[in-house]
């Protein structure tokens, strides 16, 4: 782990007055896919809206503590900057219902102005659905509206949506927690090539360990507001040193 | 085999039934009336009747005319009720409280939702609430006492002798009871409607959608922009709906329109609505020959731009659903 693309140092978040976070101490290594599990409640969807801070759309939060991707801290940089580093992927399909499946794409370019010309946005909405694995299935209908497509469909769209920020980190809150089997294999497959191909860094909110074991490089384990236990995937899942992970993964909690 | 329905069941259901079938039938007879006194002029007259802009009461009736064919001018002698100058009013009038109306519908939704403070938010949303429910006639009154001067005054005067070359602003505004007098104030009115329209669809947008937004980076002018987006359809409705209550708007219009028989593309002259030439002829019209009937003939215009403008409002308004 050398440099890593986040790092948080005693961040903590209170919501209300009440202690959601409380220190979180972590390396987020860069061209990997790291994997975030824990309780319900533990704070892992928190800790993912912190990094973009979107966080602060909540009323009374206070964060405190600091976080720098890529080596800035996060609290001193514009927030739309911030933003734009990540693309993020939700825990259900959000995609704009009002829109194409093309513009639903197109709008992540266009906000950050990553196309100069109409061909490019073209080819950048072609790439982050190729790269969503869904341009096969959209490709002869982009002008449909989004809510013709399957649940899992939909979440691939705003996975596309997503890439076509060209973030350079992903995060994703239990993007297949809704949908069937055979979408989830396709959504990690498309997460594993882009790790692979694009030295995407990823972030994949999860509770189900299999699916932690199948994608990710390292664990992070979440537990009340805190990271209890962390390393690479092979360890963690062979030998966990933590009580609570070990009961997590066997599916007790 | 079905259960018989328990006859108190039976009683309720045709007790309802009765007052609901009441409704379709008062709107069948409205539209029938509207017809039916409209009908005498309109055989007389004829389409004429929308396309002339000579309004000559007079106790000899009109000259018979070609039904089918609409003329610009009406025949020399005789009594003529062209419509066209009030239809012209009640658009020209209507058209820019919409203008006005929409600018501070989006204006005061996006404050609301977006800026104001919750406390201020709430203030603000329950007075524009009171605000939609006042009577129309205050409006009036007031308009005509002090909105219809400073106008006159601070607005219209110095438009017109500025930029007097735009044919909108060409005529010199005599009094403050002019059709844009009347648009600023139909304006004034809707615009609480409106606004209710525009922010309870606003308002109905998922916050799952409002973070997808948010997470692409968009600043807020962005996010706003998308967020009218989505609920375009509830804007063109609040447009719709709004026409609709701006073009037949009485009370408040009678006291500021002026009440002139004008047309032309000059918003600083004083006109007629359609229901303001109701409301002021009729009383007139019992003594003139077809004077009644032709008012009816307006009548059936209003009522055909309300059925219309309002279903289509209506329809559209169910479009938004997340
Ligand atoms: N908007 C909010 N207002 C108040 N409390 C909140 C808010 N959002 C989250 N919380 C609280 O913060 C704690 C952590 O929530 P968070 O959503 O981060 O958990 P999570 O680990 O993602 O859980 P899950 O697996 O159920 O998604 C919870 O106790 C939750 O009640
Ligand atoms: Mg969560």
């Amino acid at each position: 782990m050398v440099s890593p693309a986040v790092e948080t140092r005693e961040l903590r978040v209170r919501i209300s007055g009440r202690d959601i976070l409380k220190g979180v101490n972590l390396r987020v290594p860069e061209g990997a896919i790291t994997a975030i599990m824990g309780p319900s409640g533990s704070g892992k969807t928190t800790f993912l809206k912190v990094l973009n801070r979107l966080i602060e759309l909540i009323d009374g939060v206070e964060v405190s503590g600091e976080v720098r991707v890529f080596g800035s801290n996060i609290f001193d940089m514009d927030v739309y900057t911030v933003r734009r580093m990540f693309g993020m992927v939700f825990q259900n399909p959000n995609p704009f219902p009002h829109m194409s499946i093309y513009d639903n794409v197109a709008i992540g370019a266009r906000i950050n102005r990553v196309a100069r010309s109409r061909e490019e946005l073209d080819r950048i909405v072609r790439w982050a659905l190729e790269k969503a694995m869904l341009w096969d299935e959209v490709k002869n209908r982009l002008r449909d509206p989004p809510w013709r497509l399957s649940g899992g469909q939909q979440q691939r769209l705003c996975l596309a949506r997503a890439l076509a920020m060209k973030p350079r980190i992903l995060l994703l809150d239990e993007p297949t927690a809704n949908i069937d089997p055979v979408n989830t294999a396709k959504l990690e497959e498309a997460l594993r090539a882009l790790r692979r191909d694009e030295g995407m860094t990823i972030l994949l909110v999860t509770h189900m360990p299999h699916q932690a074991v199948r994608v990710s490089d390292y664990i992070v384990m979440f537990y009340d507001g805190m990271v209890v236990e962390e390393g690479p995937t092979s360890e963690i899942a062979l030998n966990p040193a933590n009580e609570i992970t070990r009961r997590f993964l066997r599916g007790e909690m | 085999m079905t259960p018989r329905r328990p006859l108190h069941d039976i009683i309720v259901f045709y007790s309802l039934a009765l007052p609901a079938s009441l409704i379709i039938l008062i709107l069948l007879l409205l539209l029938l009336s509207q017809l039916g006194v409209a009908i005498p002029v309109l055989g007389v007259q004829g389409i004429s009747t929308y396309t002339t802009t000579v309004w000559r009461p007079s106790y000899e009736p009109p000259q018979q005319t070609i039904i089918w064919l609409p003329m610009l001018e009406p025949p020399e002698r005789g009594a003529w009720y062209g419509l066209l100058p009030a239809i012209w009013g009640t658009l020209v009038s209507a058209i820019t409280a919409i203008i006005l109306g929409l600018t501070f519908t989006i204006a005061l939704v996006v404050f609301i939702e977006e800026i104001a403070p919750r406390r201020v938010r709430e203030v603000f949303s329950t007075i524009v609430d009171l605000m939609a429910g006042l009577p129309t006639v205050l409006y009036g009154v007031w308009g005509l006492a002090f909105l219809g001067p400073l106008l006159h005054r601070y607005f219209m005067d110095p438009v017109h002798s500025y930029l007097g070359i735009i044919p909108l602003f060409s005529c010199e505004p005599l009094s403050g009871a002019t059709v844009f007098t009347a648009g600023v104030l139909l304006s004034i009115m809707i615009t609480p409607f409106m606004v209710a329209l525009v922010q309870e669809s606003y308002r109905s947008i998922p916050f799952t959608l409002k973070e997808a937004a948010w997470s692409l980076g968009m600043t807020r002018f962005e996010y706003v922009r998308l967020n009218l987006s989505m609920i375009l359809p509830s804007i063109a409705s609040a447009i719709l709906l709004g026409f609709g209550r701006a073009s037949s708007e009485t009370a408040a219009v009678t006291l500021v329109v002026g009440n002139a028989v004008n047309i032309g593309f000059c918003i600083f002259t004083p006109a007629y609505t359609i229901s303001s030439l109701i409301a002021n002829q009729f009383t007139e019209s019992q003594d003139f020959p077809y004077m009644l009937n032709a008012l009816f003939a307006g009548g059936l215009i209003l009522l055909v731009i309300g059925l219309v403008v309002n279903s289509i409002g209506i329809i559209l308004l169910r479009r938004v659903r997340f």
